[in-house]
């Protein structure tokens, strides 16, 4: 059983404040869509309105072409995993997990035989008759994750399940999400501001800002191909360096562009494309190679080092004063104030307008 | 640095006893009077009519206490205090809990204002409202009846307060999981949220129960015949005499009798009321 979810031109008001602005979105039959963006960008709101916990003021939505945007939350054939688990403390894990099922009378051995096999496979079985506050921040995500499993719902959504965890388990659970999506074959929808959590747990990536959507796409198209200044910015860790250029035009091919500091860079995105000015180039530290000397196309003065095992990353002022990260090998021999020999990979630039539309190499246009 | 240790702990020590004296002395202080009614409670009432000091001599005698199972209408007025308070408690549990829930959790128009409606009635005495309710009382005939006794008590703005405070606490994620889980609003009062607030229930519950119970104004106006007595009335109404110099031995019995409840119910629930008492209840 899964759901395709059809979200058409919503709206979501809080008095005069506009969160959810005039939204459109299409969820297909066991996609795992991850909703990304910083706080307050709307994400979690359009989440409970398809949940049913926030009142749609214009717009539907569907699941399978049935509207459910006027139905009960209870009535959506969908299931949520929330930040804070929402687990019932005074009830037994066991418990948890049946409420629901209890609740459209499913009869009770059905509850049990599903009760167990949830435990089983979020291996909570010998934790069934145990309350949430006898269990781990972990042991209490999984029942979480077991509530909604055992409704065996058209749809799952997760409302940033994983904030509330620390760091090694929040890795750990997020592998264990992805193993799970392969064995529940269910619509899933997840809602973080976690770009990690998005890229590695996504089918495709929502990236939303200030109540709209900048992007939808799969995470490598979000990655590589940033639709606007702020996803570039979003998505990517270290953030993209942002380098003030002009470009000259009158050329052929790909666009020639000039740093502050006067060293140009070919790139591979089309001069043809482009009107002559000012524009902001985006470059990921991986795209900037610490070289050897006389070998890169500009140099700057090291102003911090970032070692990170496999590689180290490199923060260079160049002579103009603008800061770029650049990459070097984990056992980097350079050290804070050496000046160091800069190369630029042309074919992995973008381009950003005044308005912030993106430019990008090979097929021109994006955004 | 070992002989620092060891004088912080004997320094330690040291605080410990002080404190541990002093609290065995305000113990002995508090528990006085109460064993010195239970002194006075199996001393003959002769002989305290002679000397009250009698009570560090011997001889001791249960004869008060035989003497109310024989000849006290105690078992009544106790039974009547039962039926008030217990009724009156879980009345107000009742109430308490679904105005708190409306007014934590519904959206209806007006509710703010009329949530300070309520906490108003904090503000006005009982005294102020004396005589109109006795005249309501009189004319609905409900004078030395239970419900006569136990109606009053019902409008408790406190305990709207505490029990709207508590629910308010409660994460909402938890409304919204039932939801989702299908489960009707009724159902998630009585066994999502219910259950939660078993704590701020116990707490006013204990209060109710123990105000109820020590409450002496209204039943005295209410209950007037001596079958409607509750305890403190009952026992009121048995001091005839100035000082009551010719019954002590049988008073003190019959406020040990009468205390005996509170004392179980202290021991049993002192957690909730040490909670409540400490004001962490509503967290």
């Amino acid at each position: 059983m899964t759901a395709h979810i059809e979200i058409k031109d919503v709206v979501k008001r809080f008095g005069a404040a506009t969160v959810i602005d005039h939204l459109s979105l299409s969820i297909d039959p066991n996609e795992f869509m991850v909703f990304l963006g910083p706080s307050g960008c709307g994400k979690s709101t359009l989440l409970r309105m398809i949940a049913g916990l926030e009142s749609v003021d214009e717009g539907t939505i569907s699941i399978n072409g049935q509207r459910i945007d006027n139905l009960p939350p209870g009535q959506r054939d969908i299931a949520m995993v929330f930040q804070s688990y929402a687990l019932y403390p005074h009830m037994t894990v066991a418990d948890n997990m049946a409420f629901g099922l209890r609740n459209i009378g499913v009869a009770a051995d059905v509850i049990s035989a599903r009760v167990a096999e949830a435990g089983r496979m979020l291996e909570i079985g010998h934790l069934l008759e145990r309350k949430p506050g006898q269990l781990s921040g972990g042991q209490r995500q999984r029942v979480a994750i077991g509530r909604a499993i055992v409704k065996e719902p058209k749809a799952f959504l997760f409302d940033e399940p994983l904030s509330n965890l620390d760091a090694a388990l929040r890795v750990r659970t997020r592998v264990e999400l992805a193993q799970l999506r392969h064995r529940v074959k269910s619509t899933m929808i997840f809602v973080t501001h976690d770009q990690i959590e998005a890229m590695t747990l996504a089918d495709r990536i929502v990236v939303m800002n200030n109540r709209k959507i900048e992007q939808i796409g799969t995470p490598m198209e979000i990655y590589s191909r940033p639709a606007t200044r702020f996803v570039a910015t979003f998505v990517g860790s270290p953030t993209m360096n942002f380098v003030p250029v002009r470009v000259a035009g009158g050329e052929t091919g790909g666009a020639t562009v000039t740093l502050g500091d006067g060293t140009q860079v070919k790139t591979a995105i089309p001069a043809m494309k482009l009107d002559p000015g000012n524009f902001t180039l985006g470059i990921r530290a991986e795209a900037v190679r610490v070289v050897a000397d006389g070998q890169g196309v500009t140099t700057g003065t090291v102003d911090v080092l970032e070692r990170l095992g496999e590689r180290t990353l490199v923060y260079t002022k160049l002579k103009d004063g603008s800061v770029i990260v650049a990459e070097d090998i984990g056992y980097s021999r350079v050290a804070v104030n050496d000046t160091v020999s800069l190369s630029i990979d042309g074919s992995r630039v973008h381009l950003f307008d005044t308005s912030d539309r993106a430019w990008h190499c090979e097929e021109g246009i994006n955004g | 640095m070992s002989n620092v240790r060891s004088t912080s702990i004997m320094g330690r020590e040291f605080g410990d006893r002080v404190v541990l004296a002093l609290v065995i002395i305000f113990a002995l202080i508090m528990l006085a009077p109460v064993l010195w009614v239970i002194g006075l409670s199996l001393k003959a009432n002769a002989e305290l009519m002679a000397d009250t000091n009698s009570v560090f001599r011997t001889p001791y005698t249960v004869m008060n206490y035989f003497n109310i199972l024989a000849n006290s209408s105690v078992f009544r007025w106790i039974l009547n205090s039962l039926i008030v308070s217990t009724g009156l408690t879980i009345g107000t549990l009742v109430l308490c809990s679904l105005a708190g829930y409306g007014f934590a959790r519904l959206n209806f128009p007006g509710r703010d204002i009329l949530f300070v409606v309520v906490l108003l009635g904090l503000a006005v005495p009982e005294q102020a409202v004396l005589i109109a309710r006795h005249q309501i009382f009189g004319i609905l005939k409900l004078h030395n009846t239970y419900q006569g006794l136990i109606l009053p008590g019902l409008s408790a703005p406190f305990g709207v307060f505490l029990m709207t405070q508590y629910f308010r606490a409660i994460p909402k994620e938890l409304d919204e999981a039932a939801l989702l889980d299908n489960a009707s609003r009724f159902k998630i009062f009585w066994k999502v949220l219910l259950p939660l607030t078993v704590p701020a229930q116990a707490t006013l519950g204990i209060f109710t129960f123990l105000w109820s119970w020590n409450d002496y104004f209204w039943p005295l106006i209410s209950g007037t015949k001596n079958t409607m007595f509750t305890l403190t009335v009952g026992m009121a109404s048995t001091q005839t005499n100035f000082a009551q110099s010719e019954g002590l031995g049988f008073l003190m019995a019959q406020a040990i009798f009468a205390g005996a409840p509170i004392l179980v119910l202290y021991l049993f629930f002192q957690k909730y009321i040490v909670t409540a008492v400490s004001g962490a209840a509503v967290r």
